[in-house]
């Protein structure tokens, strides 16, 4: 029965000596002894269904909601974990974006049971099958991959970098700023561009083209508070728009959306109320 | 200049078409013998496409209007200089 060599358990040696050191010895068990190991308990599976929106342009097939079942015991705990390990195991067609698995890329954002988020925070609900799909009423390049370069455009047109008129104090140093002028842009600096609250907003769906949506005036509410920015005043007009700033009827989907627990619509309150008092 | 036993043509017909035109002007602000080769695989392209694309497939003609879009953006910067294509066979493809 044993290959293997086996050690019979020893009793520990009493030390005789300080110099001399207890050593112990453990029974190894042999090599079929092992193979012949019966689990204390049953070994139990939680099954979980993902319905996954699925759509491959190269096939004439049109999109579908597919079910996939992974058991969730042998599975980390947020919906990017279960994606993974779908794509790992079975099936290696699904394609998603994804980058740090933290939450602070914003390449993973998706609809998962029609909330949008990130899906390396959300966590996988229990209960019945949850469906996975791209992000609302953007186009679809393939599975939950969806075409971000309007929301891009956008946030590049607002001209999100520090502009000034008159050079630095200290040339070459940086621009001092005080420490009740840097918390005015708490809340907006932390934004990572994931576009889950512009896709939540339904007057972003309705237009997209012409209304700036939640992310890019949250960008640039960043840039008019900014007190080493010396072009505020370009800022607000060039925002004063009946369509890029005013489609906004405070829907405040954008708040309830944002997995980073900014509030976009409270920034662009603050816009409107500068438009107020600047013109 | 349409003739009149021509149907008159679709919105999205329209757009394809546009395309084409675009990025046949596109081709001519390039290199001569490089005009000629983008000409030979756009105007390839798009007789393939026409053949082989269901007139009624509104979502892959709009996803492949968008690509060509995106494409021909590329092509405009004074940046580029040409254009190729690589042609892969789509071999069987083993299934454990």
């Amino acid at each position: 029965m044993a290959t293997g060599l086996v050690r019979r358990a020893l009793s520990r040696v009493p030390s005789v000596s300080p110099a001399a050191r207890a050593i112990i010895y453990r029974s190894h068990a042999s090599e079929a002894e092992a193979q012949q190991v019966e689990p204390k308990a049953k070994t139990t599976s939680t099954p979980k269904t993902f319905q996954i929106y699925r759509w491959n342009p190269d096939s004439t097939q049109k999109p579908e909601l597919k079910d996939y079942d992974i058991d969730l015991k042998e599975c980390g705990p947020m919906v990017l974990d279960a994606l993974i390990k779908i794509k790992n195991e079975i099936d290696p067609s699904l394609t998603f974006r994804r980058s740090c698995r933290e939450g602070i890329c914003g390449s993973c954002a998706m609809n998962i049971d029609g909330r949008n988020g990130l899906a390396c925070l959300t966590k996988i609900p229990s209960g019945g099958p949850t469906m996975v799909t791209p992000l609302p009423h953007m186009f679809v390049i393939k599975d939950l991959v969806v075409d971000m370069t309007n929301f891009y455009n956008q946030y590049k047109s607002i001209e999100p970098w520090l502009k000034r008129k008159t050079p630095a104090e200290t040339p070459a140093k940086e621009i001092l700023q005080s420490k009740d002028d840097r918390k005015k842009l708490d809340g907006m600096y932390e934004c990572i561009l994931c576009a889950c609250c512009s896709t939540s907003c339904p007057s972003y769906w309705w237009n997209p083209e012409s209304y700036l949506g939640p992310a890019a005036l949250l960008h640039a509410n960043r840039w008019i508070m900014d007190s080493r920015d010396e072009y505020t005043k370009e800022r607000l007009d060039a925002v004063n728009d009946e369509f890029k700033l005013y489609r906004c009827h405070t829907i405040l989907n954008c708040a309830k959306a944002c997995p980073k627990g900014l509030n976009p619509g409270m920034q662009i309150q603050n816009i409107k109320k500068l438009e107020l008092t600047s013109s | 200049m349409a003739a009149s036993s021509k149907p008159r043509l679709s919105g999205m017909q329209k757009q394809v078409l546009a395309l084409y035109r675009e990025f046949l002007r596109a081709a001519r602000s390039k290199a001569p013998e490089e005009r000629t080769r983008i000409e030979s695989l756009v105007s390839s392209e798009f007789h393939r496409n026409s053949s082989q694309v269901d007139r009624k497939n509104f979502l892959y003609i709009e996803y492949l209007l968008r690509r060509g879009k995106k494409q021909l953006d590329q092509l405009k910067s004074p940046d580029t200089v040409g254009l190729s294509s690589l042609n892969i066979e789509d071999s069987q493809t083993k299934r454990s």
